[in-house]
C-alpha cells in the first residue's frame, strides 16, 4: 500500500464522491402533489422480523385498495420504508420519507423498541403515526398528541384472561407466572396479580426470564416445583414458543394449563405441534375466526388471494390503516392535526367489534380475544388451531393511566 | 454437554487451522435443519441423526476447500471477513430455503415424556442428549488420543511445520479437522432441534457460548474445551435456579473474572 | 496543504448537497469510527471484533447526561471520548496479553458482555428499546438541531480527528506501532514495552469510538441496542477493510461504501444480509486490500495496457 501516491488517493476520492452521488442521492426531493396523500408504511423487510414485513405490507395495502387508493376524492401514494428492526435505521428512514416523500400519515413499526424510536420522529416531524404492539408507552408515559396505539391495553388483557379462564377453571387458583423481563411483561403481571385477587388466586411463583432467552429447562424445573394449577407465560414470539415447546417436552402441558397471555396467535402456534398445543390457552389482539362482519369480509378476501388465514400481523396492519381512514372521513380534512382531532373520541364498529379511541391517551379501546388450543383430533385442517371463547374489552382504570397530559400540538 | 460439544469442534478447528471460524454457529443451525428435512426425507429419527451431521461435514469439506484453504496466507482479518460472510450466507440461506418462521420438531416417540428421579422430573430425550453427547466427546477424544490420525491432528495443533517435514499433507489435515469441527458442530445442531425448535436465528445465539468455550478452555486445548463447556453449563443452569435474569449475562461473567486470574484461559498453556 | 485534503475537503464540502444531510453526517461519524479502529487494526495489527463496546457505552453514558441533565455539547463530548478511552483501556488490559485468534476472540466475548449488560439493564439503557429523548443542545447561539448546521459540526470533528490521527501515526508512537505489527518480537528485543503500547492504541482508538458514539446519539437522538452489538463491531471492521487497512484513508472511503451498501441495497431485495455476505467473500478471496489497493491495481493495469506491447504481462 505505501506505493499508493498521493494523485490516487485524490481520483479515488474524486471517484467515491461520484459513487455517492449515484448510488445515495436521493431523487432531488420528490415534492408530493399538493393533492395526493402520502401514506407510508415502516416495515422490517430485513432484520430480526424480516419475515413479517411482507404480511404486514399486504394488511396496510388490502385496505387501502379497498378504499380504491383514495380518500375523501384525494389519491393516496402509499409508499413502504425498512425498518429493519433498528431505530437508527428507522429514524433515518422516517425523517427521509418525510422529507422527502412528504409523507404525513405513519403506520408501524413491529417491534415495540422501534416504535418508540419512530414516535419521537412523529412528534418531532408533526405527522400521524399508528402502532400496535407490545408497548404501554406509546399511549402512557411517553404518550403525545400524534402517536396512537391500536392493541389492547395490558390490563384489557389481563382482565380478560384472568376473568374467562377463572370461569372455566374455577378451581385452577395456584399460578406460576413466566415473565419476559421487561417493562412491558412487568405490567402485563402487574395487572394479572392485581385482577387475580379478585378471583383469590395465589401467586406460587413468578420468574422473569431475559428476553431472548433459549434455555428454558431451569425455569420449567422451578414451575414444576411449585406445583402449580397452571402456568401462566407473559412473553411474546420466539421466548413463548421456545418456552411452550420445553413445557411440553418436561411433560407440565397437556397435564397442566398453559396460558400464553400476550400472543400473536396464527405466527406463534404454527410453530408448535398440535401435540405441544394440546392444553394452551392463549390471549391475542386478533384471531381469524373473530365474529364481527368486517373480520369475515377480510378473512375471506385475504385467503383467497394468499391461500392461507391471516395472522396478527397482517390483520393488525389492515386494522390500523382503517381506522386512520375513518379517522380522516370523520375529520372531512386530509391536514394531519385535523385527522387526529378526528381520530380522538371516534367510536366504530370495525375488525375486532365495537372500537373507540380514548382522546386522553390515544390508546383504542377494543375487545381482546381468549382462545382454546384444538386437540389434533378436533382441527377441520392444519391451520385450524383454536377456538375463540370469549372476548373483553374492560378499559384500564384511571387510577393506572401513565399518560397523564397528552399535550398540545 | 452440548457447549463442549460445541467448543471441541470449534477449538479442534481454531487449534489446527489458525482461524477464527464465525460460522460456527452457522454449521450448528444447519444442521438442524438438515435434521429436519433428513426426518421427511426418510422418515426417521435415527437414521436423520446419522445422515444430518455427515451433511453438515460436507457442506464444511467445500467451504474449507474452496473458500479457506486459499487464506491462510492472509491475515486474521481476512479469514474472519470471509467466515463472517459465510454465517451471513449460511444464515439467510436457511431462511430463503426453510422460511423465516420457525418449526418444532418432536423427539421420536420413544424418548418421549420424562423419568421421574424423585427429585425431579426429566425428560427422556434430554437425558440422552446428554448420554449421546457425552459419548461423542469421549469417541472424539478417543479418537484424537489413541489412533494415528489423532495423533497427527494433534501434532498439527502442536507445531505445524514438523508435521508437514514428516511428509503429512498439511492441506489435507486440514480439510480433515474442519470437516471434522463441522460434524461436530452439526451434530450438536441436530441434537438441538427436539428441545430448542428450529429458528433461523440459533446459530448465531450458539456462537457467543461456542468462543467462550473456546476461550475459557485454551485454544487449541481439546480437554480444557470439554472441561469449560461443561463448567459454563453447570454454572448457568445453578444461576438461573437463584437469579434467572442473569443467567445469560452470567456465562461472560464467568469468562471475565476467569480470564483475570488466568488470562491464558483455564487449562491454558499459549 | 496536500492534494489529499483538498480531496477531502473537496467531499466534506460536496456530500451534504448530493445526499440528505443525516447520511452524509453518518458517513463522517462512520469514518471517525473507522479511523479508531484503524489504528489497531492497519497500524498495530490488533483486529479488534468489539470495538462497538466503546462505541456503545459512551453512545449510553454521555446520552444519559444529556438527557438528564443539562451538559453542553463539549462536555457531553468530552465525557464520551474520556467514556471510550476507560472502557478500552478496562477491555484492551484484558485482551493485550494474547494475541492473535485469542485477542479476537476475546474483544468479541467481552462486547458480548457489555451487549448483553445494555440488554439486561432496561432500568437505564431502555434494553431492546434504546434509549431516546437525546438532545442536540446549541452552542453559542449555534441550534444544533438544523441538520446542515449539525453536519458541519461533525464534518469539522472529523477533519479534526483525521488530522490528529495523521499526526499520531506519523510520529514516534505510531512508527513503533508499526514495528509491533511487522514483528512484536523483535519490537521487545529492542526495547519497547510492547503491551503497553497496545493498551496505548487501544485506549485512543476507543477515544475515537466514543467521540462517535456520542456524535451518532446525538444525531438520531437515540441510542439504539445494536449500537453497542457485535454487528455493528463486525461492520466497521468490514468498512475498513473494504476501503483498504493499509492506508489512513482506507476507512473513510470503507465507511462511504459501506452505509451506500445499507442503504440502497436494502431496498433491492430483501435477503440482503445474503448479498453482503457475498460481497465479503468476493472482496476477501478477490480484493485483498480492499478499494484503494483495487484502484491502485486498475491503475497500474492501466498503465500497462498503455505501454508498448511486449512488457503487458
Amino acid at each position: 500500500m505505501s506505493d499508493l501516491n498521493r494523485r490516487d488517493v485524490l481520483k479515488l476520492g474524486a471517484i467515491g464522491a461520484a459513487g455517492a452521488v449515484a448510488g445515495l442521492g436521493f431523487p432531488a426531493v420528490i415534492r408530493a402533489q399538493a393533492k395526493e396523500v402520502v401514506m407510508l408504511g415502516i416495515w422490517p423487510f430485513t432484520g430480526a422480523f424480516s419475515d413479517v414485513g411482507p404480511i404486514l405490507d399486504r394488511g396496510m395495502k388490502m385496505a387501502l385498495e379497498e378504499r380504491g387508493m383514495k380518500i375523501l376524492g384525494r389519491p393516496i401514494k402509499y409508499i413502504t420504508r425498512d425498518s429493519a428492526t433498528q431505530a437508527g435505521a428507522s429514524t433515518r428512514r422516517v425523517e427521509e420519507a418525510v422529507d422527502g416523500e412528504g409523507a404525513k400519515f405513519v403506520i408501524g413499526p413491529w417491534s415495540s423498541g422501534v416504535a418508540l424510536a419512530v414516535s419521537e420522529v412523529a412528534k418531532r416531524k408533526k405527522v400521524l403515526h399508528y402502532f400496535s404492539g407490545g408497548t404501554e408507552d406509546i399511549s402512557g408515559a411517553r404518550c403525545h398528541r400524534y402517536s396512537f396505539q391500536w392493541a389492547a391495553s395490558p390490563y384489557t388483557a389481563a382482565k380478560t384472561v384472568v376473568d374467562t379462564f377463572m370461569k372455566a377453571n374455577p378451581r385452577a387458583k395456584r399460578w406460576h407466572l413466566l415473565v419476559a423481563d421487561y417493562a412491558f411483561g412487568w405490567s402485563v403481571e402487574k395487572y394479572i396479580k392485581e385482577v387475580g385477587k379478585t378471583h383469590g388466586l395465589e401467586f406460587v411463583g413468578a420468574d422473569r426470564h431475559p428476553l431472548g432467552e433459549r434455555e428454558f429447562s431451569n425455569y420449567v424445573t422451578k414451575a414444576a416445583g411449585n406445583k402449580p394449577d397452571v402456568v401462566a407465560m407473559i412473553n411474546f414470539g420466539l421466548d413463548a414458543v421456545t418456552a411452550a415447546r420445553e413445557i411440553f417436552n418436561f411433560g407440565l402441558t397437556p397435564k397442566l394449563p398453559l396460558i400464553m397471555s400476550w400472543s400473536s396467535g396464527v405466527e406463534e402456534l404454527v410453530q408448535l405441534t398440535p401435540e405441544i398445543r394440546e392444553n394452551i390457552w392463549v390471549g391475542s389482539n386478533f384471531y381469524y375466526t373473530a365474529d364481527t362482519p368486517v373480520a369475515k369480509e377480510f378473512v375471506k378476501s385475504y385467503q383467497a388471494k394468499f391461500g392461507g388465514p391471516p395472522g396478527y400481523a397482517p390483520s393488525a396492519a389492515y386494522g390500523m390503516t382503517r381506522m386512520l381512514l375513518h379517522g380522516f372521513d370523520r375529520a372531512k380534512s386530509v391536514e394531519v392535526q385535523d385527522v387526529v382531532k378526528g381520530l380522538e373520541g371516534i367510536e366504530v364498529n370495525d375488525l375486532v367489534g365495537r372500537m373507540r379511541v380514548d382522546a386522553k391517551t390515544h390508546q383504542t379501546l377494543r375487545p381482546f380475544f381468549f382462545m382454546r388450543c384444538k386437540p389434533k383430533s378436533a382441527m377441520k385442517n392444519p391451520m385450524d388451531f383454536a377456538d375463540i371463547i370469549a372476548t373483553g374489552d374492560t378499559p384500564l382504570p384511571a387510577q393506572y393511566a401513565a399518560c397523564k397530559d397528552i399535550g398540545s400540538f | 454437554m452440548l457447549y463442549a460439544l460445541m467448543g471441541l469442534g470449534l477449538s479442534l478447528i481454531t487449534g489446527v487451522l489458525n482461524i477464527p471460524n464465525f460460522a460456527h454457529g452457522a454449521l450448528f443451525a444447519v444442521g438442524a435443519y438438515f435434521l429436519f428435512s433428513a426426518i421427511h426425507a426418510v422418515g426417521n429419527f435415527w437414521l436423520a441423526l446419522v445422515l444430518a451431521p455427515v451433511g453438515v461435514a460436507l457442506l464444511g469439506l467445500v467451504i474449507e476447500y474452496a473458500g479457506i484453504r486459499p487464506l491462510y496466507a492472509a491475515g486474521h482479518d481476512y479469514q474472519l471477513l470471509f467466515t463472517f460472510g459465510l454465517s451471513l450466507i449460511l444464515g439467510e440461506g436457511i431462511i430463503v430455503v426453510w422460511g423465516p418462521i420457525g418449526f418444532s420438531q418432536l423427539p421420536p416417540s420413544i424418548l418421549r415424556g420424562g423419568l421421574d428421579l424423585g427429585f425431579i422430573f426429566y425428560p427422556k430425550y434430554r437425558l440422552f442428549v446428554m448420554v449421546m453427547a457425552g459419548l461423542l466427546v469421549l469417541a472424539t477424544w478417543l479418537f484424537l488420543e489413541k489412533t494415528r490420525y489423532g495423533a497427527i491432528m494433534r501434532a498439527g495443533i502442536e507445531n505445524k511445520e514438523m508435521v508437514s517435514l514428516l511428509g503429512i499433507d498439511v492441506h489435507r489435515l486440514f480439510t480433515a479437522a474442519f470437516a471434522l469441527g463441522a460434524y461436530l458442530a452439526g451434530i450438536a445442531g441436530a441434537l438441538t432441534a427436539p428441545i430448542r425448535g428450529l429458528s433461523p436465528s440459533m446459530g448465531v445465539d450458539m456462537l457467543g457460548i461456542a468462543f467462550v468455550v473456546v476461550a475459557l478452555g485454551g485454544l487449541g486445548n481439546l480437554l480444557g474445551a470439554i472441561a469449560a463447556g461443561l463448567i459454563i453449563g453447570v454454572a448457568q443452569a445453578v444461576v438461573a435456579l437463584y437469579w434467572t435474569e442473569a443467567s445469560v449475562a452470567v456465562i461472560f461473567a464467568v469468562m471475565a473474572a476467569i480470564l483475570l486470574v488466568r488470562p491464558q484461559g483455564l487449562f491454558g498453556i499459549r | 496543504m496536500s492534494r489529499t485534503w483538498l480531496a477531502v475537503l473537496a467531499a466534506v464540502v460536496v456530500l451534504p448537497m448530493a445526499v440528505r444531510h443525516a447520511i452524509a453526517t453518518e458517513i463522517w461519524i462512520f469514518a471517525i469510527f473507522g479511523l479508531g479502529l484503524n489504528l489497531l487494526l492497519g497500524y498495530t495489527g490488533l483486529l479488534s471484533f468489539g470495538q462497538s463496546t466503546f462505541f456503545g457505552a459512551a453512545a449510553y453514558v454521555a446520552g444519559y447526561l444529556l438527557k438528564h441533565s443539562a451538559i453542553n455539547v463539549f462536555l457531553a463530548l468530552a465525557i464520551g471520548i474520556a467514556v471510550g478511552a476507560v472502557s478500552a483501556a478496562l477491555v484492551g488490559y484484558l485482551c493485550v496479553q494474547r494475541s492473535g485468534l485469542y485477542f479476537i476472540m476475546l474483544t468479541f466475548a467481552l462486547n458480548q458482555m457489555f451487549y448483553f449488560i445494555a440488554y439486561q439493564w432496561t432500568t437505564v439503557t431502555g434494553g431492546e428499546d434504546g434509549m431516546p429523548g437525546i438532545g442536540r443542545p446549541a452552542l453559542l447561539a449555534v441550534d444544533f438541531r438544523n441538520p446542515l448546521a449539525y453536519y458541519v459540526f461533525v464534518a469539522a470533528l472529523f477533519l479534526l480527528s483525521l488530522w490528529i490521527m495523521k499526526r499520531i501515526v506519523e510520529s514516534p508512537l505510531g512508527k513503533i506501532l508499526q514495528a509491533i505489527r511487522e514483528n512484536d518480537v523483535r519490537a521487545e528485543a529492542v526495547g519497547y514495552d510492547v503491551p503497553r503500547f497496545k493498551l496505548l492504541a487501544f485506549v485512543i482508538g476507543g477515544a475515537f469510538s466514543g467521540l462517535a458514539g456520542v456524535l451518532y446519539a446525538m444525531l438520531f437522538g437515540i441510542v439504539p441496542l445494536e449500537a453497542i452489538g457485535f454487528v455493528f463491531s463486525g461492520n466497521v471492521v468490514f468498512a475498513t477493510l473494504i476501503g483498504g487497512s493499509g492506508s489512513l484513508y482506507g476507512p473513510i472511503i470503507g465507511s462511504f461504501v459501506f452505509i451506500w451498501l445499507s442503504e440502497s441495497v436494502s431496498v433491492v431485495w430483501e435477503r440482503w444480509p445474503l448479498l453482503l455476505g457475498v460481497a465479503f467473500v468476493i472482496v476477501v478471496l478477490f480484493f485483498r486490500g480492499g478499494c484503494v489497493e483495487a484502484w491502485a491495481r486498475f491503475w497500474s493495469w492501466r498503465e500497462r495496457r498503455r505501454a508498448p506491447a511486449g512488457i503487458a504481462p
